[in-house]
C-alpha cells in the first residue's frame, strides 16, 4: 500500500513536471476552463430566464449541481481522459507488454500513471461556484463536508465505468470512443436529475449514473433525500469498482492469450 | 479543374474504403454527439410548462434533433490531420504530389459524411419511430435550401479551422485555438438553447457574426422555418471569404518558414 | 553441482487465429459484416534450455515466430501446449517475484518519459520495483558509469540521441538487477558507434553480473560479438541450436567476396572461378565456398587485374534467407487452414 501511494505521488509529480515543459497550455486550460464556466451559467440561467423552475429547483440550488459538474469534469480530465484513453495506445503500440511485465497491479499503473494540469483550473471555478451557490442557499460548512462522500461515491462509480470502457479497446481498438460516448453523457449531470423526463431520470441514475456525480451531492447539501441515495451510491460504486477489476483481468486473459 | 475532379473522387472512394473499416468506430463517433439528445430532455420537459412563449415540446424536439442532424453533418477534425502531418513531417511527402494537399483533407472527411450517412439514415428512423409527433415534413425547394445551408455551414467551419491549422507551422498546438473557437460554437451558436431565447441584445449581435450560422441558423432552415435567408447566405460568405483569405496568407508564409526549417 | 537451467521449455506451441481479409472495395463490405478467420501455427513445439550466464541469440526470419517466443518466455502469452519455466516460475503467472527477476527490451519501443529527464523514470522504476534508495544510488553510478551516461542523466530524454536514448532504456531495464535478460532487437536503427557501445556493454553486463541473455538481433555483428550459441527458429519449428560456428557452416558454406578490378571484367569470365552475386563495371561480388576459398583466392589473383579484394560473411539475414530458400534444412511445415 504504501508503495503504491509512493509510485502515484512519483506518477503525477513527474506528468505535472512533464506538462510544465508546455507552460502556456496551462495558461490556455485556465482560459478555456473559464469560458466554459461562463458559457455554462449562462445555458443555466436561459432555462432559467422566463421564471421556469425545471424539476422545482432554483436558480442557485441547480447551481450546486453545476458545481458539481466542474468538479466532476475536473477529475475526468486531469485523471481519467489523460490515463484511460492511453490504454487503447499502448495496446497499438505493443507498449502494454513493459506495463504487464512491472511487478505492481496493471490496473493501477493505466488508471494512474499520468495526471493534467488541464482539470486543474476547473477544480477552482468549480469550488467558487459551490461557495457563490453555499452563500446564496445559507450552506453551512457541515453541509460542505456531506456532501464529500457522496461526491467521492460518485467519481468512483464515473472511474470504474470508464475504465471498464477503456479495456475494451484490448478487443476492439476502435472502441474506446466509447469514452467519448460516455463523456458525452456526463454533460446531463450540468442539470439536475428532475430537471429531465422520467425516461431520462431512469436512465440517468441507473444505466449511466451521471446523477450521483452531480445531483446527490447537491441533494446531500440541501438536506434533502440524503439516506436513500448516498446508500444507494456506496453500493453502486463497490459494485462498479469491483465489476472493473474483474473485467480487467478477463481483457488481461484474453490479451495474453491472443495477441501476437 | 478537369483532372482535379476525377483525383478527388478517387480519394473519396479509398477514404470510404477505409472508412468502412472502422464499423464500431461510426456508430461510437455519431453517439458522441448526444449533446443535443440530453439538451433535448431538458427543454422539452421546460416546454411542458408552457412558460416559452410558443415553443411547445415538440419544437424544442425538433429543434435539438435538427440540432444533432447539422451537428452529424458539419463535423470538421482537420486542425487535428494538418497539425499531425506537419509535426511528423508527413506533410513534406504531400507537398511532392501534383495536387494541393488541402484536398486530401477535404476527400477525407467527405468520404466520412457518406459513410455516416446510412448509420444517420438509421437515427433518423429510430426516433421517428420512437417519437412519430416530431415527424416533420418540407417541401422540395425547402430541402434543396436545407442541403444549401448546410453544405454551407460546412464549408464556412471548414475553411475556419483550416486556415486555424496553418497556425501548425509556427506552433506545435494549433488546435488549442480550436479550442478556443469551441466556446462560441458551444454557447453562441443556438446549441444550447434556441436563439430565440437568448437576451434582446445577444440576438442584435449575433446575426452579424459566424456563431450561429453553426447551429441555429442551418437548424432553422432544416425545419422549414421562416429565416433571413439572404442575410444568412451573405454573412456566412463573408466569414468565408476571410476564412480563405487568411489561410491563404498564412499558407503561403507558413509553406516558406517549413521549407526554409528543411524540415 | 546440479543446477537447474534458468529457462527451459518444452514442446512449446503457440496457435492464433487471425482475421482474413482481401483487397478490393466490395471484399471491403464484405468483411465488414463477416469477418473470416484462419489459424496460424506460430510457435510449434519448441524445446530448448538455457543454463545461468549463458548469452543466447535468438535467431529466424520475420515472422518465424522469435516474438511469439519470447512472449511467451516472459509471460506476456499463454502458450497453446507445452511447458515453459523461467527462473522457476511459470511465466504467465506473472508474479511479482518473477517479474522483478527478468526485464524485456524492445528495441525502438520505449517507456522513458518523453519530457522528462531518464532521472524521473528511474525513480519511477526504483519505487516500482522496491529497489532501497542506496541500492539505487549505487546501481544508477555503477551502470551510467558502465554506459557512460551520467552527464546525461538530467537531461530531457528527447534532447538524447537514438543511441543514448537506447543506453537509457537499458539502463531503466536493469535498475532492479533483474536475473535474466530478454532483448528484441536492443540495436535495431542505431547508428555503427552506438551499435558498438550497446554490444560492449551487455558484453561486459553479462560477464560482470553472470546474468542470463537471450536477444534476437539482425545485425550479424551482435550475434558473432555475442553469442557462442545460437538458436534458430523458422515457421515456428526450431532448426537450429548450438554453436554459433556450426551455424554458419552448416547455413552458409559460402563466403562473399567483393573485388575491385583494374578495368571491366565480364560475367561470364567470373563464373569460371565460383559463384558471381553481382557485376559492376570494374567490381564484384562472388560467393565462394569455404573449403575452396584459398585456392580461388589465389587463381583470382594470378589472372585477373585485381585492385582490392575482401572478404566477408554475407549478413546472418541473407545466410537465413539463403537457406530457407534453398531449402537444405528438411522444409518445415507450412501453416495449416482451417
Amino acid at each position: 500500500m504504501q508503495r503504491y501511494l509512493t509510485v502515484m505521488r512519483l506518477f503525477w509529480s513527474t506528468s505535472l513536471a512533464a506538462e510544465m515543459e508546455y507552460r502556456t497550455n496551462f495558461a490556455l486550460a485556465a482560459v478555456v476552463s473559464l469560458g466554459n464556466m461562463v458559457g455554462s451559467v449562462f445555458a443555466l440561467y436561459l432555462l432559467f430566464s422566463t421564471g421556469y423552475l425545471p424539476g422545482g429547483w432554483k436558480f442557485e440550488q441547480a447551481m450546486l449541481v453545476l458545481g458539481f459538474f466542474t468538479l466532476m469534469n475536473a477529475f475526468a480530465n486531469a485523471v481519467l481522459r489523460v490515463n484511460l484513453s492511453r490504454i487503447v495506445q499502448h495496446v497499438q503500440d505493443g507498449t502494454l507488454d513493459f506495463i504487464l511485465l512491472k511487478p505492481i497491479d496493471s490496473q493501477f499503473w493505466l488508471s494512474t500513471r499520468n495526471f493534467s494540469a488541464w482539470g486543474l483550473p476547473n477544480v477552482a471555478y468549480g469550488l467558487i461556484v459551490l461557495m457563490w451557490a453555499g452563500r446564496a442557499l445559507d450552506l453551512n460548512v457541515s453541509q460542505y463536508a456531506m456532501a464529500i462522500l457522496p461526491l467521492v461515491l460518485g467519481l468512483i462509480v464515473l472511474y470504474s465505468a470508464w475504465f471498464t470502457l477503456g479495456a475494451t479497446s484490448i478487443w476492439f481498438v476502435e472502441v474506446h470512443n466509447v469514452t467519448h460516448v460516455l463523456h458525452a453523457l456526463l454533460e446531463a449531470g450540468r442539470y439536475p436529475l428532475t430537471a429531465y423526463p422520467v425516461i431520462y431520470q431512469f436512465f440517468f441514475t441507473f444505466v449511466v449514473p451521471v446523477a450521483f456525480m452531480t445531483t446527490v451531492p447537491a441533494w446531500v447539501m440541501m438536506g434533502e433525500h440524503a439516506v436513500t441515495w448516498v446508500a444507494g451510491g456506496a453500493a453502486f460504486a463497490f459494485g462498479a469498482f469491483v465489476f472493473s477489476r474483474i473485467f480487467w483481468r478477463f481483457a488481461l486473459r484474453y490479451y495474453t492469450s491472443a495477441s501476437s | 479543374m478537369t483532372t482535379l475532379l476525377p483525383k478527388l473522387r478517387a480519394m473519396i472512394t479509398v477514404h470510404y474504403a477505409e472508412g468502412l473499416q472502422y464499423r464500431a468506430e461510426l456508430i461510437l463517433w455519431i453517439l458522441s454527439n448526444l449533446l443535443p439528445f440530453i439538451l433535448m430532455g431538458v427543454w422539452m420537459q421546460a416546454g411542458l410548462s408552457g412558460r416559452f412563449g410558443s415553443m411547445t415540446a415538440v419544437d424544442f424536439a425538433r429543434y435539438f434533433f435538427a440540432a444533432f442532424i447539422v451537428r452529424n453533418l458539419t463535423l470538421v477534425w482537420v486542425v487535428w490531420d494538418f497539425e499531425q502531418d506537419v509535426v511528423t513531417g508527413t506533410l513534406s511527402h504531400q507537398l511532392l504530389h501534383p495536387i494541393d494537399p488541402g484536398w486530401r483533407y477535404l476527400a477525407r472527411h467527405l468520404a466520412e459524411r457518406l459513410t455516416r450517412l446510412p448509420f444517420l439514415a438509421i437515427f433518423i428512423v429510430a426516433f421517428f419511430l420512437i417519437y412519430p409527433t416530431a415527424i416533420w415534413t418540407l417541401s422540395i425547394s425547402q430541402v434543396l435550401i436545407a442541403a444549401a445551408a448546410i453544405g454551407m455551414t460546412f464549408t464556412m467551419r471548414y475553411i475556419v479551422q483550416y486556415a486555424f491549422a496553418m497556425l501548425a507551422f509556427w506552433t506545435e498546438r494549433a488546435h488549442a485555438i480550436e479550442q478556443l473557437w469551441f466556446l462560441p460554437y458551444m454557447f453562441l451558436s443556438g446549441m444550447v438553447a434556441p436563439l430565440e431565447l437568448y437576451p434582446q441584445a445577444l440576438r442584435d449581435v449575433l446575426p452579424y457574426t459566424p456563431f450561429p450560422y453553426l447551429i441555429w441558423f442551418p437548424v432553422r432552415v432544416l425545419l422549414g422555418d421562416e429565416v433571413n435567408l439572404p442575410l444568412g447566405f451573405a454573412v456566412m460568405t463573408f466569414w468565408t471569404i476571410v476564412a480563405w483569405t487568411i489561410y491563404r496568407l498564412l499558407w503561403r508564409a507558413g509553406l516558406k518558414r517549413y521549407s526554409a526549417m528543411g524540415a | 553441482m546440479l543446477t537447474m537451467p534458468v529457462i527451459e521449455c518444452q514442446q512449446l506451441s503457440k496457435r492464433f487465429r487471425v482475421g482474413v481479409k482481401e483487397p478490393g472495395f466490395l471484399k471491403t463490405v464484405r468483411h465488414f459484416f463477416h469477418r473470416r478467420y484462419r489459424n496460424v501455427d506460430a510457435v510449434k513445439d519448441v524445446c530448448f534450455a538455457i543454463d545461468e550466464g549463458e548469452f543466447v541469440g535468438f535467431l529466424g526470419p520475420n515472422g518465424a515466430g522469435k516474438t511469439t517466443t519470447l512472449k511467451m518466455l516472459t509471460g506476456l502469452i499463454h502458450p497453446t501446449a507445452g511447458s515453459v519455466r523461467v527462473v522457476d516460475h511459470t511465466p504467465y503467472q506473472r508474479r511479482h517475484e518473477f517479474l522483478r527477476q527478468i526485464t524485456l527490451v524492445m528495441g525502438q519501443k520505449q517507456q522513458l518519459i518523453w519530457d522528462l529527464p531518464a532521472m524521473d523514470s528511474l525513480r519511477i522504476n526504483a519505487a516500482v520495483y522496491r529497489v532501497p534508495d542506496d541500492q539505487f544510488k549505487q546501481r544508477v553510478d555503477e551502470l551510467s558509469d558502465m554506459l557512460n551516461l551520467e552527464h546525461l542523466l538530467h537531461q530531457p530524454v528527447r534532447k538524447l540521441s537514438l543511441g543514448e536514448r537506447m543506453k537509457m532504456e537499458l539502463m531503466a531495464a536493469l535498475l532492479h538487477q533483474p536475473r535474466v535478460l530478454f532483448l528484441d532487437e536492443p540495436t535495431l536503427g542505431l547508428d555503427i558507434n552506438a551499435q558498438a557501445a550497446v554490444r560492449a556493454f551487455l558484453r561486459q553486463y553479462n560477464q560482470r553480473y553472470n546474468a542470463t541473455v537471450l536477444m534476437t538481433s539482425h545485425y550479424m555483428a551482435d550475434i558473432t560479438a555475442l553469442c557462442k550459441r545460437v538458436i534458430v527458429i523458422h515457421e515456428g519449428t526450431l532448426i537450429h541450436d548450438g554453436g554459433l560456428d556450426e551455424l554458419l557452416e552448416r547455413m552458409a558454406p559460402h563466403r562473399e567476396v567483393t573485388i575491385e578490378f583494374e578495368r571491366e571484367v565480364t560475367a561470364e569470365r567470373l563464373a569460371a572461378f565460383a559463384e558471381v552475386e553481382s557485376v559492376n563495371a570494374e567490381s564484384a561480388t562472388l560467393l565462394v565456398r569455404r573449403d575452396e576459398l584459398t585456392r580461388t583466392l589465389d587463381r583470382l589473383l594470378d589472372e585477373l587485374p585485381v585492385v582490392d579484394l575482401t572478404v566477408t560473411d554475407p549478413p546472418v539475414e541473407k545466410i537465413i534467407g539463403q537457406l530457407f530458400a534453398g531449402g537444405s534444412v528438411s522444409s518445415p511445415q507450412v501453416t495449416s487452414d482451417t
